[in-house]
């Protein structure tokens, strides 16, 4: 069996397959968005602002005139690589902490388990509000931010898996030859960890680019004039009135990404048979 | 945005699920909800003396000695006459007669003279700082004697800073005076106040010495007042629609053509004391050559922000002061006026050519520049479009947006900042000593501007004038001289806009003041 | 069961004095000073210097810990210096409103989430399973305050129902906990369906099953019960995030709440308001696991065994 098996398996469910195919389009969106997108993202024309949608803007223009549409495929751009790469340290980081807490144990463990155990239960808008306040606003602090939120999820998984493989024979096994902790953390332990987080990790890209949003709200992450559809959201809310179409469509993008991101990702568990595996309490 | 239609339809629901569960009094009941502006949501205290921050039912609760109307003329409330010696060294006020606060305590010469003192060494001491003392002359009549000249004294007596709390109450409070009661002599008793929720106003039925701006001379019709704190602008806009709310303390201009079309909200404007601006620190490259300074306070175009961000409403800043202050009357060759030829020509003057980005550049370095921005729709649209302006002409801007906060802790931390969007609002010329004394030099004086001349100029102007006339032609020269030394550029200044429920209040057409205050709330009525 | 609770109590003392450190340390390293929010535009350096020596700010940090520290433990959490009131006074005026929103939308999320994870379990990859959980993640997959708005507009503007904002009555919560009881169904719902899925698997269903108990009353008597301890795990745990995650919520609804209190007065760097509220929520947190683990305790035997 290699590596994509399960993820064939998983397109060729009903639901798998479709929630792929979105996704796909949005990250076809995100990496030829100059291709794609039919104006520019940032050029402002003020008088042909808030421009119902209609066959020059299909999806309207914003409050400078821009076409909203070509901001959200732009938008995609960076929504999609603040939640992937914020997600990616956080899983990076959670792996080898938690590696490092499960294996060691003790009071190193403990400690572990304790600060994750209490960050895990605080809501991730106030984490990252409280830390871009400390690192100050941007995108790189932005993504900083969100992957601190979700350290104490991916911590706590993989030491879940650590525990639960520690024990098992071949581990043991490994240890009696006199192989270091390094090593068999490396080489035994956290390939078979792996799987687990990594879906959970895909699954909390989702939530990622809802953070991102909110964030957005409070006005912080991507600076202008490049697009988010966290940004675009937060811009939307004063002209809700007037054009409320700035707000819905990044609305629906978030929305339809997510639940696709979701989809797949349930689909994806089935196919590995893992979902007992993904539960860190 | 077919649900406007029905929302007349469904106010009418409303009251009558909201009166089912026991909020609302008896239909008849003179009631009123108001909202304070967004800005001032969150605003701790009512305490005059050494509040910062307070909101529009402060002139509510307590009375001024005097108060300004819309025209900027001043108006005796708790004193009826005044007068000061020509050199500026002494003023006597005679006191109103009959003035109890809602303690009951009486109001006379001794409460001016406990009054005054208690500023000293508060935050708000600079108020008084130019009062020596206070004698009586007799029960009703008191006389500052002046340490210096202060042209500025009315005005100063007119700002809810100068309300005057009941002595008795202050002293017994002690630092709970405005946080959990506050006792004034104004047309309105406080009730309840939970910060950053709701303040709960009584009507004073005893009140019987409102102004001569206000037609009602005794106790206000409104019975009970309630000011809400909402932060959504968008929040508060769908109270007043659905008639939640009675009116709103301030409306954000895009807000406008939507509210034009509700048939039960009425619109009204006054002239604001706000303005927009960009400082540019005249310290760091390239801001240290003057002609890079003008090219940006060029670039700026003033009429197409107003136009197409505020719908024309408000009015184009041109110099550093609002337009009702005289000292803004300055020599037309010296206003700040889009001119983007002027502002190209001058570039190409001091060697910035322009490359095929379309961001000049000078012997290899880029005229690319740092925009500041704080938090908030408004300013970062107003940003976004100054960024577009300023590449129209050549120069690149990068935008970082902070919250209000940090951005005052980066100017007192470093100097390297470039061009921010920033306002502030304030209707005195000494508002230019402020942002650009070499005394304040980081924060405020963002631009980092310190020049002997602008020095001398701001010396004469803030201590060496004795007559309001003198103030007014030194604040002039001083503002004519910032002007010509590009340390800033004019973008903007808004005006108040405030709505109402039409059908369930009446305001009067004319708002006496400079904003929606006492003299004019005693007048609206309950329909 | 009783030394058992002693023990997880003595163990909160190191973990409260470690968190309070944290909390105090990282309100300190937000840049900002909350000294500036409270003079005028017109002070002098002097005066700043006098208000920062009456709140304690010129001290050494290490100082202004064991004060706050030693203040705190008798609940005095100091006194707001923006807000100028006592932080215990802000808190108890804040937490009714958070208490009530959340404890409601938590009760929204759990019989809605418990229904719905149960009717996608027994109906196991039927339609139903399918309909069901994707509707859920609907509201799991926006941004809160994109969801108030179009509640407020729909419920509040176009329909009536409900006033738009404010927390004057109890209809004005309905919006607000649908809100954020939206967004937590599909958790609760999820973490239901899979637990009665691994439960109706078990050897004990499987027995009642043979003793030929009807399926309903095995789903719902047996199934069903033993799948509500992860729920009320995880529930437990999430305790902070009732309390102070509704912050985008309380702005849309200009509600009162921990939450926009704490970020409102992190933006105006009031430190005693932010560090109170913090060690507020940190205290439910870990009494909110203590009171988990109790549960799962009484539930569970053999849990009380793994914990000794």
């Amino acid at each position: 069996m290699t590596a994509f098996a399960p993820i064939r398996t998983a397109i060729r469910s009903p639901r798998g397959g479709v929630s792929a195919a979105v996704l796909v389009l949005v990250v076809a969106c995100a990496l030829f968005a100059p291709l794609i997108a039919p104006y520019a993202y940032d050029i402002q024309n003020l008088p042909g602002a808030n421009t119902e949608p209609g066959a020059a803007h299909w999806m309207g223009t914003d409050e400078f005139g821009r076409d909203l549409m070509s901001r959200i495929i732009y938008g995609a751009r960076t929504s999609l690589s603040v939640a992937v790469t914020a997600i990616s340290i956080s899983v990076a980081a959670g792996l080898t902490l938690g590696a490092m807490a499960g294996y060691f144990g003790g009071w190193f463990d403990r400690a572990v388990t304790a600060v994750v155990d209490l960050t895990w239960s605080f809501p991730e808008i106030l984490i990252a509000l409280i830390l871009i306040a400390i690192i100050g606003p941007g995108l790189e602090s932005t993504m900083v931010a969100i992957s601190i939120a979700y350290l104490a999820q991916f911590t706590r998984l993989t030491r879940a898996q650590i525990m639960a493989l520690k024990n098992e024979t071949y581990v043991e096994a490994t240890t009696n030859l006199g192989a270091g902790h390094f090593h068999i953390i490396f080489r035994h332990l956290l390939p078979n960890a792996l799987t687990p987080v990594i879906v959970a990790g895909m699954l909390a890209t989702g939530d990622a680019i809802i953070l991102e949003a909110t964030l957005g709200f409070f006005g912080l992450g991507a600076q202008p004039p490049t697009p988010s559809w966290g940004a675009m959201m937060s811009s939307g809310t004063a002209q809700i009135f007037i054009a409320p179409w700035i707000i819905i469509f990044p609305g629906l993008a978030i929305a339809i990404t997510v639940i696709s991101i979701n989809l797949f990702g349930d689909a994806l568990i089935e196919a590995l048979d893992i979902r007992n595996r993904l539960r860190s309490v | 945005m077919r649900y406007i239609s029905k929302t007349r339809l469904f106010a009418s629901s409303m009251l009558v699920s909201v009166s089912v569960f026991g909020l609302a009094i008896a239909a008849n009941a003179q009631e009123a909800t108001f909202v304070v502006s967004a800005q001032n949501v969150g605003t701790p205290s009512y305490n005059p003396i050494n509040g910062t921050q307070l909101n529009d039912a402060i002139t509510l609760i307590f009375d001024r000695m005097v108060i300004q109307d819309a025209d900027q003329t001043f108006h005796g409330q708790l004193a009826t006459e005044w007068e000061s010696t020509a050199d500026g060294m002494s003023w006597t006020f005679k006191l109103r007669e009959g003035v109890t606060f809602h303690d009951g305590e009486p109001f006379n010469a001794e409460t001016i003279v406990w009054w005054i003192p208690q500023f000293a060494e508060t935050e708000n001491a600079f108020m008084t700082a130019a009062i020596e003392s206070v004698e009586v002359i007799d029960d009703l009549t008191v006389r500052f004697v002046m340490a210096n000249p202060d042209p500025n004294l009315l005005s100063n007596m007119s700002s809810g800073f100068m309300s005057i709390p009941s002595p008795k109450a202050f002293d017994a409070l002690g630092d709970d005076f405005g946080v959990t009661a506050a006792v004034g002599s104004g047309p309105f008793k406080l009730e309840s106040f939970t910060v950053g929720q709701e303040t709960v106003l009584s009507a004073n039925e005893d009140y019987a010495w409102a102004s001569d701006l206000s037609k009602n001379q005794g106790a206000p019709h409104i019975k009970t007042l309630t000011f809400r704190e909402i932060s959504e602008d968008s929040t508060a806009f769908l109270e007043l629609s659905t008639g939640g709310v009675d009116l709103l303390y301030s409306v954000p201009t895009d807000f406008l053509p939507r509210l034009e079309g509700e048939p039960s909200v009425q619109v009204g404007t006054m002239p604001g004391t706000g303005l927009f601006y960009i400082p540019i620190n005249t310290t760091v490259e390239p801001f240290t050559d003057i002609k890079v300074r003008e090219a940006t306070a060029f670039a700026i175009n003033q009429k197409e922000i107003l136009d197409n961000l505020y719908g024309g409403v408000g009015s184009v800043a041109n110099t550093f002061l609002i337009d009702s202050l005289l000292a803004a009357n300055v020599d037309p060759t010296l206003r700040i006026s889009y001119d983007p030829d002027r502002s190209k020509a001058v570039l190409e003057e001091a060697g910035w050519v322009m490359s095929s980005d379309g961001v000049r550049e000078k012997d290899g370095t880029k005229l690319q520049v740092a925009l500041w921005t704080q938090n908030g729709t408004e300013f970062k649209r107003v940003t976004e479009v100054v960024q577009a302006q300023l590449k129209a002409v050549g120069i690149g801007a990068d935008i970082t947006v902070f919250d209000s906060a940090t951005i005052n802790d980066q100017y007192r931390k470093g100097t390297d900042h470039q061009l921010a969007v920033r306002s502030y609002s304030w209707a005195n010329a000494d508002i230019i000593d402020w942002f650009f004394s070499g005394q304040r030099l980081g924060y405020p004086n963002v631009s980092m501007w310190n020049d002997p001349t602008a020095e001398e100029m701001n010396l004469a102007a803030m201590s060496g004038s004795h007559t309001w006339e003198e103030r007014v032609a030194n604040f002039t020269t001083y503002h004519e001289y910032v002007l010509s030394q590009y340390v800033f550029a004019p973008i903007y200044q808004p005006v108040q806009i405030y709505a109402y429920d039409k059908e369930a209040i009446s305001v009067p057409e004319a708002i006496r003041g400079t904003r929606l205050q006492s003299q004019t709330v005693v007048d609206i009525t309950v329909n | 069961m009783i030394s058992f609770f002693i023990k997880r109590l003595l163990l909160l003392i190191p973990v409260f004095l470690a968190v309070s450190l944290v909390i105090f340390m990282i309100v300190h390293l937000v840049p900002g000073d909350p000294i500036d929010n409270l003079v005028q535009i017109n002070s002098s350096p002097e005066q700043k210097a006098a208000l920062a020596a009456k709140y304690g700010l010129d001290k050494p940090l290490y100082q202004q810990y064991a004060i706050w520290l030693g203040n705190a433990l008798t609940g005095d959490l100091g006194d707001a210096i923006v807000l100028r009131r006592p932080v215990a006074d802000l808190i108890a005026q804040n937490l009714p409103h958070s208490l009530s929103l959340g404890a409601l939308a938590l009760l929204f999320s759990t019989v809605v989430g418990i229904t719905a994870g149960a009717l996608a379990a027994i109906y196991k990859d039927s339609w139903i399973d399918r309909v069901t959980m994707t509707l859920i993640l609907l509201g799991s997959t926006v941004p809160g305050f994109w969801l108030g708005l179009l509640l407020i507009m729909l419920f509040a503007v176009q329909l009536g129902w409900f006033p738009v904002s404010g927390a004057r009555s109890w209809d004005a919560l309905v919006l607000p906990v649908l809100t954020i009881g939206l967004g937590g169904v599909a958790l609760v719902a999820r973490v239901t369906r899979v637990a009665m899925m691994e439960t109706a698997r078990k050897d004990f269903v499987m027995m009642l099953h043979a003793k030929g108990v009807p399926p309903w009353r095995i789903e719902l008597r047996h199934v069903l019960r033993h799948a509500l301890l992860p729920v009320v795990t995880i529930l437990s745990l999430r305790i902070g995030w009732i309390l102070g995650g509704a912050v985008t919520v309380e702005f849309v609804f200009a509600r009162p709440g921990l939450g926009s209190l704490l970020i409102t007065s992190l933006n105006q760097r009031d430190y005693p308001v932010v560090q109170g509220a913090l060690l507020m929520l940190a205290v439910a947190v870990m009494l909110g696991t203590l009171l988990g683990d109790i549960v799962q305790a009484a539930m569970d035997p053999r849990v009380r065994e793994r914990i000794k």
